[in-house]
């Protein structure tokens, strides 16, 4: 996988010189999310499966070639076990710094954190990614798909601090609500999986968005 | 005998320098040459330096007083030439280039002063004093000539161009003692006219209609103004098919189809010996869902109401931008200044030759 991202990210630079140039000049979007999401998680050898929602919201923001985009979400996932109810609360989030190389397609770098608590215990995964989003219009204006692939350049969790890697996908479909204002809706499904020394979690949550501006 | 040569020797001097004096000297000079001729007696020389210099016309023209000084000159040589008729033409002129000149009895002799005398009863006392070189702002500022005559009659005054086609009435009644007519730089229709040879004609109304013509030569001129090009029209390339095509039907279809693909495949490459929700699914049959009610929105001959509008929107930026351009143009032109250069006066009557 690591292979196919990287290819996938020398051809998307190579190309970029030849790709037409940008029309639009300054654009900014900002959205609200809820998301289910379902966490599988494996300790060494053992394995628990949590459900849960998180809310949060993102923005992005698009100068020429040049964009940034934060993402912040918070919640509770939660899994009977033996022992009883296994309650964690969730807050993750992204600060990503992108390179525009064509309307439909962005190059991304930057950190991705997620953390959750367990009583008075934390654990928290940092990692590195560098991303491509990909897009495609069904309906100029009106529809578009997206597809989002990425993996970890590096990566810490826990404390002490244990090397740590990752991967993951984000897909989805963009429709315009009103043809009078710029209010979007989204629905995505995001898949993440990070992996430490005898830990792996694997991530995903479908997403549902209400996104003012035109979605980049 | 000396006389005899110096004449012979101007002679031969003219001979082989008018032409070149024709083409490379100022009016002035001409004029200055013509004199010298005069106080030499070389009068057929003379008389051909000074009508030089009076037609000189233009920038390079004669100022009204080096003018009726010239006139002067020619009269006095037409005299010595005994050329009545002509000299009695070159006196009407002067009494309309100035009309208060009194030649020097010093410098002419009686035959020439009795000449201007008997013009100056003949002519009509009608006379135009304009100002030198004037810039105005077409529309805004005028350029004032002065009407002036002792007899009160009643004239019209127009500007004519070239052809001699009317561009402006400038004043219809009777000059007592003097009237200042102002032309404010714009035709008839209230536009510029063009730069080019144009003339105030002052004639008189009524009966004798044709028994006198005052004009008054002037160059209009126009300073180059900076004018910015129309924007082109948008090309073929920037439009969009308003009606449905295979092409664009699956250009449609496929990022739908892409997209959906990825849902169902991606998730086993990223977490693979994971179970990915089966939640997945429907999401990805949303968006296949999606990708084929575009297809068929864009299927051959469809209409699409988005990309029809798009196209307006172009075409209509475009008129807006050729019209503000335009705009923008016509108002740089407008505040562009006008230069006016007067020439000499000259007065037709009906019994000039």
């Amino acid at each position: 996988m690591k292979r196919a991202l990287g290819i996938a990210c020398v051809c998307a630079v190579v190309g970029v010189s030849t790709l037409p140039p940008i029309a639009v000049a300054q654009h900014f979007n900002a959205a609200v999310t809820g998301a289910p999401e379902i966490v599988q998680s494996h300790i060494d050898s053992s394995f628990s499966r949590l459900n849960g929602s998180v809310f949060g919201g993102e923005g992005t923001f698009v100068a020429e070639h040049f964009a940034i985009r934060l993402r912040y979400a918070q919640g509770n996932v939660s899994a009977k076990s033996d022992t009883g109810i296994d309650h964690r609360q969730v807050v993750e989030g992204e600060a990503l710094v992108g390179y525009r190389a064509t309307q439909w397609l962005t190059l991304w770098a930057g950190p991705t954190a997620r953390a959750y608590t367990v009583g008075d215990a934390d654990q928290r995964w940092l990692l590195w990614s560098a991303r491509v989003t990909g897009r495609g219009t069904l309906l100029p204006d009106k529809m578009q798909t997206y597809v989002e692939l990425w993996g970890a350049l590096s990566g810490t969790v826990g404390n002490p601090a244990m090397k740590a890697g990752g991967r993951g996908a984000d897909m989805g479909l963009e429709l315009r609500l009103s043809s009078e204002t710029p209010l979007w809706g989204r629905l995505g499904y995001r898949i993440q999986s990070s992996h430490a020394d005898g830990l792996r979690e694997t991530v995903e949550a479908i997403t549902l968005s209400v996104i003012y501006g035109f979605p980049q | 005998m000396i006389r005899l040569s110096i004449t012979l020797l101007l002679g031969v001097v003219l001979l082989f320098a008018l032409p070149a004096v024709g083409e490379a000297q100022s009016a002035t000079q001409l004029l200055d040459q013509g004199v010298r001729a005069y106080a030499v007696r070389e009068y057929d020389g003379g008389a051909w330096l000074l009508r030089r210099a009076l037609s000189v016309e233009g920038s390079g023209a004669l100022t009204t007083s080096d003018a009726a000084r010239a006139t002067m000159y020619l009269m006095a040589i037409e005299v010595a030439r005994n050329e009545r008729d002509s000299a009695l033409a070159a006196a009407r002129r002067l009494v309309v280039l100035d009309p208060r000149m009194k030649p020097d009895e010093q410098s002419f002799s009686p035959q020439v002063i009795a000449v201007y005398q008997e013009a100056r009863r003949n002519t009509p006392s009608v006379t135009i004093r304009a100002p030198g070189d004037t810039e105005i702002k077409p529309g805004s500022e005028v350029f004032v000539v002065r009407l002036g005559s002792s007899t009160a009659p009643d004239v019209t005054a127009v500007v004519t161009g070239a052809d001699g086609r009317v561009v402006r009435n400038l004043y219809a009644g009777t000059i007592r003692d003097s009237v200042d007519v102002r032309w404010n730089g714009l035709d008839a229709s209230g536009n510029t006219p063009p730069a080019g040879r144009y003339s105030i004609v002052v004639t008189p109304r009524g009966g004798d209609r044709r028994s006198w013509t005052l004009r008054l030569p002037l160059e209009l001129a126009r300073p180059a103004v900076d004018t910015m090009p129309l924007p082109p029209a948008p090309p073929d390339s920037l439009f969009k098919p308003e009606r449905g095509d295979y092409k664009s039907a699956w250009q449609a279809l496929i990022p739908g189809v892409v997209a959906a693909g990825a849902i169902v495949v991606v998730p086993n490459i990223v977490a693979s010996g994971e179970h990915a929700s089966e939640a997945r699914f429907i999401v990805g049959g949303t968006i296949a869902a999606a990708g084929i009610a575009a297809f068929f929105s864009h299927h051959p001959g469809q209409r699409i109401p988005a990309n029809e509008q798009y196209n307006r929107n172009l075409r209509e930026s475009w008129k807006h931008n050729v019209a503000d351009t335009e705009r923008r143009n016509a108002e740089r032109l407008r505040g562009a200044r006008l230069v006016i250069r007067p020439g000499a006066p000259s007065l037709t009557t009906s019994d000039t030759p």
